[in-house]
C-alpha cells in the first residue's frame, strides 16, 4: 500500500495520538517499566522479596552454570520450531478443507476448536494418561495383540519433548484454523472464479494466490504461536512436570519455579531477561525483513 | 407518671442496653489463606474453623489449592497491602524472609501462656522460633517417610513380617517382583524422588550423617564414603519401580497399593486418606511402618500459620485467638484424626487417631528419634537445587560419585 | 472458495482464448452471449448457473476431504472421550487404570458433585459459586480489550502517527513476558492507585494483558483492507472517529469474532490474574476449579475433576458453536464491488 497523498491536518494527527494513549501508557509503564524493573532486579540478590542491592552479574553467572536452564533453552527451541510448523500446517489444512462446503461444518469447527476452550490443567493430565505406556496407547496396542509395540515417549528422556508437541498442537490447531478460516472467507469469490476460468489448477491457486492473500492472517497466527511457545508452562506442568528428571524443562517453568517456589526473584529475573533477549534476537530480524517488504509496496 | 412506672422503665432500659452491649461484641474476623481443599482436608480444617467461631471469632476462608500457589498469593497480598489475618506455610525456612523483612507478628504471649516450649517437639520449636520469638502457630506434624504396604500383596509374596533392615527390605521387594507384582509403587515427580531419598538417607545413613549434611553442610561428610553409599543404596530402588512411574501422581501410586497391584509405597502419612476413602483400615488391609528397627528416626515435617503484620487492633486480637484455638488439645486431635497427621502437642488423648498415627505419636515422644526434614534445615532455593541433583541421578545413568560431587557443590552454597 | 473437487462441467477450462473471455464477461454479468444449444453454450450456461447450486459429486478428491477431516476429528476427540468416560466412572473403576473402557457402572454423581458439592476449601459448594463472578469479569474485560485493540489497530494501520510503530514493537515484546514476572510490579502499581483486589482492577489488568494480541489481530486485519476505502472516506470528509465507527467497525465482523473467541476463552480460563487481582467477592470460577482439581496432599477425585473441567469449558464452547453464523464469506469483499 502506498502512503496516502492526502496531507493530514495536524488536528487529526492529534486525535490519532490521543486515541493511542492507552496503548502508549501500557507499552511504556506496564511493559517497558516491567522490563527495566526486572533488569534492575536481575542484578540484585533478591530472594522472596525484591531487594535493591547490587551483586553484578552473579545471577547471570549462576544461570549459565545451571544445567537445567541450558536444557530448557534447548528444549524450547526444538519444541517451538516443531510446534509452530505443525500447528500452522494443520491449521491451514483444516481451514482449507472445512472451507469446501462440507456437511456439518459447524459441528466440525467446534470439534477442532474445543481443545482451546479447556483448561490445560485437566487436559494435560489426560494426555499424560493417554501417552503413558502402562495406561494408554501402548497398553491398548499390547492388548490388541501387538505385543512388541512401543509408544513410551513420555517416559523417555529423549522423546518426551515430542509428546509436548503432540498435546499442544492438539490444543492450538483449532485457533489457527479459526483465524485462517476467517481470512479465507474474506477473500473475494470473484478472484476464485476468474482463476478457475483461466484454467489454473486448484493447488496452484492455493499456493500462488490464496496463500499470499492470507499473509496477514498467517503472520498473526505465527506471532500468536510464538508467544505461546515462549510462555509454555501449563502444558509442561500438567503433563510431565518437567520430567522425567529435567528432560522436558522449559524456560517459563524454570522462571516460575525460582520466582515463587524457590524464593529467588533475582535469578528468575535474570532468566526472564535472557529469555526476552532471545526473543528479541529472533524477532527483530524477522520484523525488519517484513517491514522492508512492506515498504517496497507489497502487503504490510 | 407514677414513680413505679418510671423506675420500671429505667430498669427495662438499663437491661436492654446491657443486653445489647453484650451481644454487640462483634466476632473477631480472620481471613485465613491455606491450601487444604480436598474432601478430607476440608473436613479437617472445619474442626479449626468451628472451634474458632465458637470461641468468638469469624473464620473467613481463603482456600487456594497448590501449596506453591497459596504461598505466592500470600506474598502478593502482603505486598499489595491486603494481607490476610493468617496464612499457611510449612514448618520450614519458607517464611524466614518474611520475618527478616519484619512482615510478621509474633505470638509470644500465646506461646508462653500455653507452654509451647514444654509440649511441642524440639524440631517444631526450631522451625517456628527465630531470635527467641515465636513467629508461627504450628498445626500438624506430617512424617514424609512412612512405608505403606498391602497386606494381601505381602501374603502373596510370602513375606511374613515387616522388614527390620534395608537389606531385608530389598529382599522383600525382590520377592514381590518374583510374585508378579510391582514391588515399589512410585511416582516420578521431583518432590517424591526427594522424599524417598531423604527416607533412605535417614534410615540408612543415620541421623548423624543426615544432620551433618543438611544442617551443618559439612563438606567432609558430603564427600565421605558413607554418603556415597547412601546414594548407591537409593539408586538400588530403581530396579523395583515400573516403567510408567515418571510423572505419576502420588495418589495413583497409592491406588496401586490399595488395589494390591503393588507391594510398598514410601510416602507421607497423608497417604492414609486414599486408603480410608477406599474403605481400607490400617492393620487389617494395609500396614504401615516408619522405618527399620526400633530406633529408626522419625522425620518431622509440618504445617504452620503465620500472622502478617497488621494495623488493625481487632486483627491482632483475632490472630492471638487463632493461635490459641489452633494449638488447643481438643482441636488438635479432631484435626489430625481427619487429616492423617499427628498433633503438635505431646500431651493429648490419642484414642481417636488411627493405628499409624498412634504409633507416630508414641515415637515422637522419644526426643532422640526426632529428625527435622530437609526443608527445615535448608532454604527453598537450596532444597530445590538438591531436587534437581537427585532427579538427574535417579533418571539418568549418572555415577554416584558425580552425583555426590553435585550434591556437595549445592550444599557449599 | 475454490472446490478441490471436479466439477461436472469441464468446458470452461478447455475453451480457447476468445470464448474464455466471453465466458468471463458472461458470468460476471450473468448474461449469456453464445447461442443456445451449442455444447459450449450449454456448458457456459451451466457454469453461469453454478454459483448457486454446485453439483458436488462424490469424487475421490471429495472423499479425500472428508477422510482427512474425519481422521483429524478422531484425533481431536480422543481426549474428550477419555474425559467424558472418566467423568462417568466411580473412583474404584478409575483406579483399575482402564483408560479407554466404557464405564461399567456409569454415574452422574461426579457431575452433581462438581457443580454443587465438591470441596473447595472450607466450603463444599462446587464450582457454581464462581459462575457469575466469572461473567462479571469476562464481559467488561472482553468488551474493553476488543475496543482498545480495534482502535489501536485502526490507528496503527491507517493513520500511522510517528512513533506508533515503536510503541507497537514494545507492546509486542511485552507479550512475551510471562505473566508471573509482571505480577510484582503490577501489584505495587495497582495498590498505588487503590485498585488492587477489586473488580475494576482485574478488568484493567485483563485489558493490559490482552492489548498486544488484540492490537496485532486488528492491525493485521485492517492492513488487508484496501487503502482506497479509507482514502475515499477521508475525501468524503470523515474524521478519525467517524471513519472508525461508521466504516471500519461494521466491516470488522470476522476479526471481532476471532478476537472475542480468544479473549473470552483466555479470560474465562484465566486463573492466576483473577486470583491475584480480583477481590474475595469476585473470585472467578477458575479458582474453585483449581481448588477442586489441584491438591498437594489430599485425595484426587479424577471423575469430579473431569466433570468440573468440562462444565467450566461450557461457556467458551457454547460461544464457539454459536459463532458459526459469522464465519460466512463475503463480509469484507462486499464492500469492494462497485
Amino acid at each position: 500500500m502506498t502512503t496516502p497523498a492526502i496531507a493530514r491536518p495536524r488536528r487529526l494527527q492529534l486525535v490519532a495520538y490521543f486515541a493511542l494513549l492507552p496503548m502508549a501508557a501500557t507499552a511504556l509503564f506496564a511493559y517497558l517499566g516491567t522490563i527495566f524493573w526486572s533488569a534492575r532486579i536481575s542484578f540484585s540478590g533478591s530472594r522472596t522479596f525484591p531487594s535493591y542491592d547490587f551483586v553484578g552479574l552473579a545471577q547471570y553467572v549462576r544461570l549459565f552454570d545451571n544445567e537445567r536452564w541450558l536444557l530448557s533453552l534447548q528444549n524450547v527451541f526444538v519444541y517451538g520450531a516443531l510446534f509452530i510448523v505443525a500447528t500452522l500446517v494443520i491449521g491451514f489444512l483444516l481451514a482449507v478443507f472445512i472451507d469446501q462446503k462440507v456437511m456439518a461444518e459447524g459441528m466440525l469447527r467446534t470439534v477442532f476448536l474445543y481443545p482451546y476452550a479447556m483448561s490445560f490443567v485437566a487436559t494435560g493430565l489426560i494426555w499424560q494418561w493417554i501417552l503413558n505406556p502402562e495406561l494408554g496407547i501402548q497398553n491398548v496396542l499390547h492388548k490388541l495383540g501387538f505385543a512388541g509395540a512401543r509408544f513410551d515417549w513420555i517416559v523417555d528422556q529423549d522423546m518426551v519433548i515430542y509428546t509436548l508437541v503432540i498435546a499442544t498442537v492438539w490444543q492450538a490447531s483449532g485457533l489457527v484454523m479459526a483465524l485462517l478460516l476467517s481470512g479465507l472467507r474474506g477473500i473475494d469469490e470473484e478472484i476464485w472464479k476468474a482463476a478457475r476460468i483461466d484454467g489454473i489448477p486448484r493447488w496452484r491457486v492455493y499456493v500462488s494466490i490464496v496463500l499470499p492473500m492470507l499473509g496477514p492472517s498467517l503472520s498473526t497466527a505465527f506471532v500468536l504461536l510464538f508467544v505461546m511457545v515462549v510462555k509454555a508452562y501449563d502444558a509442561v506442568v500438567a503433563m510431565t512436570q518437567g520430567g522425567p528428571g529435567t528432560a522436558s524443562e522449559v524456560p517459563a517453568k524454570f522462571i516460575m519455579d525460582y520466582l515463587f517456589n524457590r524464593a529467588n526473584v533475582g535469578l528468575a529475573s535474570a532468566a526472564s531477561m535472557v529469555l526476552l533477549a532471545t526473543v528479541l534476537a529472533i524477532a527483530a530480524p524477522l520484523y525488519f525483513v517484513r517491514s522492508r517488504a512492506a515498504r517496497s509496496g507489497r502487503e504490510s | 407518671m407514677s414513680k413505679a412506672v418510671l423506675k420500671g422503665g429505667v430498669l427495662a432500659l438499663a437491661l436492654a442496653l446491657a443486653a445489647h452491649a453484650a451481644m454487640a461484641q462483634p466476632p473477631l474476623k480472620a481471613t485465613v489463606i491455606h491450601w487444604w481443599t480436598s474432601g478430607g482436608e476440608s473436613a479437617a480444617i472445619r474442626q479449626f474453623a468451628d472451634a474458632f467461631n465458637k470461641a468468638g471469632g469469624q473464620w473467613v476462608d481463603n482456600a487456594i489449592a497448590g501449596a506453591d500457589q497459596s504461598r505466592a498469593i500470600t506474598t502478593n497480598r502482603i505486598i499489595g497491602g491486603n494481607a490476610p489475618t493468617a496464612a499457611q506455610f510449612n514448618t520450614s525456612r519458607q517464611f524466614r524472609d518474611f520475618v527478616q523483612e519484619g512482615l510478621l507478628n509474633n505470638v509470644d504471649d500465646v506461646a508462653i501462656a500455653n507452654h509451647w516450649d514444654q509440649v511441642m517437639p524440639a524440631a517444631i520449636l526450631d522451625a517456628i522460633k527465630f531470635n527467641g520469638h515465636f513467629y508461627a502457630a504450628p498445626v500438624d506434624i506430617h512424617m514424609p517417610a512412612w512405608f505403606f504396604y498391602s497386606k494381601p500383596a505381602f501374603r502373596k509374596a510370602g513375606i511374613a513380617r515387616e522388614p527390620q533392615s534395608y537389606e531385608e527390605f530389598l529382599d522383600d521387594l525382590a520377592r514381590l517382583k518374583a510374585a508378579g507384582l510391582v514391588p515399589l509403587a512410585f511416582g516420578g515427580q521431583v518432590w517424591q524422588e526427594k522424599i524417598t531419598f531423604d527416607a533412605i538417607f535417614a534410615m540408612v545413613g543415620g541421623p548423624d550423617l543426615y544432620l551433618k549434611v543438611y544442617r551443618d553442610r559439612d563438606q567432609q561428610a558430603l564427600r565421605s564414603e558413607a554418603f556415597r553409599q547412601v546414594l548407591v543404596k537409593f539408586k538400588r530402588l530403581k530396579a523395583f519401580v515400573d516403567a510408567g512411574s515418571p510423572g505419576r501422581n502420588w495418589n495413583d501410586a497409592t491406588a496401586m497399593v490399595v488395589s494390591g497391584r503393588a507391594g510398598v509405597q514410601i510416602m507421607g502419612d497423608w497417604a492414609k486418606g486414599e486408603f480410608s476413602s477406599a474403605g481400607q483400615v490400617a492393620g487389617r488391609d494395609f500396614g504401615c511402618f516408619p522405618g527399620f528397627g526400633p530406633h529408626a528416626p522419625y522425620v518431622v515435617a509440618g504445617d504452620a500459620f503465620v500472622f502478617p503484620v497488621t494495623e488493625s487492633r481487632d486483627a491482632v486480637k483475632a490472630q492471638k485467638l487463632l493461635a490459641n484455638v489452633l494449638t488447643a488439645p481438643a482441636a488438635q486431635v479432631a484435626f489430625s484424626a481427619r487429616k492423617g497427621s499427628i498433633p503438635i502437642r505431646l500431651d493429648v488423648d490419642d484414642s481417636s487417631l488411627d493405628l499409624c498415627a498412634r504409633l507416630g505419636l508414641a515415637i515422637i515422644k522419644d526426643k532422640s528419634r526426632q529428625l527435622p526434614n530437609s526443608e527445615m534445615l535448608t532454604t527453598p532455593d537450596v532444597n530445590g537445587e538438591l531436587q534437581d541433583v537427585l532427579t538427574k541421578f535417579w533418571n539418568k545413568d549418572q555415577s554416584p560419585e558425580d552425583a555426590q560431587k553435585a550434591f556437595a557443590r549445592v550444599m557449599k552454597g | 472458495m475454490l472446490p478441490l473437487t471436479e466439477e461436472t462441467d469441464e468446458a470452461p477450462r478447455a475453451s480457447a482464448d476468445g470464448v474464455r473471455s466471453a465466458a468471463v464477461s458472461d458470468t460476471a454479468n450473468g448474461v449469456r452471449a453464445a447461442p443456445v444449444g451449442t455444447p459450449l453454450a450449454v456448458s457456459a450456461l451451466r457454469s453461469a448457473r453454478s454459483p448457486a447450486r454446485r453439483s458436488l459429486a462424490w469424487t475421490p478428491a471429495r472423499l479425500g476431504v472428508y477422510g482427512f477431516l474425519l481422521t483429524a476429528a478422531l484425533f481431536f476427540l480422543l481426549p474428550l472421550y477419555v474425559m467424558l468416560v472418566t467423568s462417568l466412572k466411580p473412583m474404584e473403576e478409575i483406579h483399575l487404570g482402564t483408560l479407554f473402557a466404557l464405564p461399567l457402572h456409569a454415574t452422574f454423581e461426579p457431575w452433581r458433585q462438581a457443580w454443587q458439592s465438591a470441596c473447595t476449601g472450607l466450603e463444599c459448594n462446587g464450582i457454581r459459586a464462581g459462575f457469575w463472578n466469572s461473567v462479571a469479569i469476562v464481559v467488561p474485560s472482553t468488551v474493553l480489550s476488543i475496543l482498545v485493540g480495534a482502535v489501536n489497530g485502526y490507528a496503527l494501520s491507517f493513520w500511522r502517527p510517528r512513533g506508533a510503530g515503536l510503541l507497537f514493537g514494545i507492546l509486542m515484546l511485552g507479550a512475551f513476558i510471562p505473566a508471573q514476572v509482571m505480577i510484582y510490579p503490577l501489584v505495587r502499581a495497582l495498590a498505588f492507585i487503590h485498585l488492587f483486589s477489586s473488580l475494576p482492577g482485574i478488568v484493567l489488568i485483563h485489558t493490559v494483558f490482552g492489548m498486544p494480541v488484540m492490537t496485532l489481530l486488528f492491525r493485521n486485519y485492517y492492513a488487508s483492507l484496501p487503502m482506497e476505502l479509507f482514502k475515499a472516506a477521508r475525501i468524503d470528509g470523515g474524521g478519525f472517529w467517524r471513519i472508525f465507527v461508521e466504516l471500519m467497525l461494521p466491516m470488522s465482523t470476522p476479526v471481532i469474532v476471532v478476537a472475542a473467541i480468544m479473549q473470552i476463552t483466555g479470560i474465562w480460563n484465566d486463573f492466576l490474574l483473577g486470583l491475584v487481582f480480583a477481590d474475595a467477592d469476585h473470585l472467578p470460577m477458575t479458582v474453585q476449579l483449581n481448588n477442586i482439581i489441584n491438591t498437594t496432599t489430599g485425595e484426587r477425585l479424577y471423575n469430579v475433576n473431569m466433570a468440573a473441567t468440562i462444565l467450566t469449558s461450557m461457556v467458551p464452547l457454547t460461544l464457539y458453536f454459536i459463532s458459526g453464523r459469522w464465519f460466512v464469506r463475503g463480509i469484507a469483499s462486499g464492500a469492494v464491488k462497485g
